[in-house]
């Protein structure tokens, strides 16, 4: 069975369909992409699937509950789905290790000694256990991404969305990110990510979900997706993204 | 000139009792101006129309009308409907009410410049609309706030200085009362002008080292 089944799943701001009918499956332990051009519905896909935009019909099979219907409870399901967003949202308040403890210590109620190991070990995965006692506004926008993927992963969730996680870095960064994500990628940590980026789409995926004008057009592997795909719609995006020289 | 400094020695009990009940007066309206602030402030943030119109009505009036108006309305009008309070007590009900529209308004702007996918990702991550305000909102608003905060602790201070028409025995009622016995106006009024000023620099030496404390890197304004 599928940890996460999205089953026609609609979103209308207004009179403006942006989604038009989802359906998606995400197995535990398998990693998707969700491609596809601006405006397509990506970003609200994601955000529909842990319930920070409401969807307005339509299933999100979660762990076996569609989680749409009334009576959820909405903050045990987001201590569950790992959110890593475009521009880190790091809490530039707190520090590396606060920014990770603090859901620890607050949502899952550990003690603050418990909390701080599971910090530095989370730290330790990406390199900035150095970093820990440095405050957001220190630190480059690739370590930014960096400490926002540990945040996320620190709360042991059931699947980890990212939502463009390389559009605010500079080439640089970007590869530093990548590693980073391909490394959860390798270790089967369940994934959806939504980006531009076919170079991080190839080297974190099993599939890549192609959407356009809130539908989804193709399902397939980088390779085949990238290629000569025989969908002009598929095709013309991918010319577009990727230097084919 | 030593007429006047022996007045004043004279009349230095009744002098260090009205700074007394000024500072006590600064001190509580502060403390209760910034918690009615910070309440004032989480109230703006509702999601409900009714209660964000009601509140900005509440910040527009007292910070659109002036602060002896209210003093007078509680002190001389509320008598006229058989309520009688005593001049501290309107001194800290009105000095709170105007003093936290102010805070909130403060508030507010600071929190107009918060970088809102904070927010986002603390709702995301589970926290509950009250949690995200304690741990994510508020330490961030307070900081940015810090100078507005504490000139709002100078402008109490000053403020104070009208307490003394509805009768509340505040240092410059000693002053006034001492400039009315000897007739020494312009001594008087510029001693009471040194005080507040010495008053004033305490103040904003504290400030700069709350300042110091509390600001972080990326929080300099």
């Amino acid at each position: 069975m599928a940890l996460l089944e999205v089953k026609n799943l609609v979103k209308k701001f207004d009179d403006k369909d942006v989604l038009k009918g989802i359906n998606v499956e995400l197995s535990e332990g398998q990693s998707k992409v969700v491609m596809g051009g601006s405006g397509c519905g990506k970003s609200t896909m994601l955000r529909c699937l842990n319930l920070l935009i409401q969807p307005t019909s339509g299933e999100i099979i979660f762990k076996g509950e569609d989680i749409t219907r009334p009576g959820v409870d909405v903050r045990k399901l987001r201590q569950d789905i790992g959110f890593v967003f475009q521009h880190f949202a790091l809490y530039r308040h707190l520090t590396v290790q606060d920014n990770v403890t603090l859901g620890l210590r607050k949502l899952k109620k550990m003690s603050a000694n418990d909390a701080t190991e599971k910090a530095l070990y989370e730290l330790e995965r990406v390199d900035m256990v150095e970093h820990r006692h440095k405050y957001p506004a220190q630190l480059s926008g690739g370590q930014k991404q960096r400490v926002a993927i540990v945040r996320a992963l620190a709360m042991d969730p059931a699947v980890l969305f990212l939502d463009e996680p390389t559009s605010a870095l500079d080439p640089q960064m970007t590869r530093e990110v990548v590693t980073v994500i391909n490394k959860l990628f390798l270790d089967n940590i369940t994934m959806l990510c939504v980006t531009h980026d076919p170079f991080l789409a190839k080297y974190i995926s099993d599939s890549i979900v192609f959407l356009d004008k809130g539908v989804v057009v193709a399902e397939d592997i980088a390779e085949r997706l990238f290629y000569d795909h025989p969908d002009p719609r598929v095709r013309h995006f991918f010319l577009s993204v990727i230097d084919h020289r | 000139m030593d007429a006047f400094i022996n007045d004043l020695i004279a009349y230095s009990p009744q002098i260090m009792a009205g700074l007394k009940n000024t500072v006590l007066l600064m001190v509580i309206m502060s403390v209760t101006g910034l918690i009615g602030g910070v309440a004032v402030f989480y109230l703006t943030l509702s999601r409900a129309n009714a209660v964000r119109t009601w509140v900005e009505r509440y910040i527009s009036f007292f910070i659109g009308t002036p602060l002896l108006v209210h003093l007078f309305l509680m002190y001389y009008g509320l008598p006229q409907l058989g309520v009688h309070l005593s001049a501290f007590t309107v001194c800290i009900i009105g000095f709170t009410l105007n003093v936290s529209a102010y805070n909130a308004r403060y508030l507010m702007t600071a929190y107009h410049g918060l970088d809102k996918t904070e927010l986002e990702a603390a709702q995301a991550q589970g926290f509950t609309p009250p949690e995200i305000f304690r741990l994510i909102i508020l330490p961030q608003v307070i900081r940015l706030s810090v100078p507005s905060l504490t000139n709002q602790v100078i402008q109490n201070l000053k403020d104070t200085s009208v307490a003394f028409l509805i009768q509340y025995p505040d240092f410059f009622a000693q002053v006034q009362e001492i400039a009315s016995t000897n007739f020494q106006f312009f001594k008087a009024y510029m001693t009471a002008g040194l005080v507040y000023l010495v008053l004033v620099s305490i103040i904003v030496l504290a400030a700069r080292r709350l300042e110091k404390r509390l600001i972080l890197p990326g929080f300099q304004t």
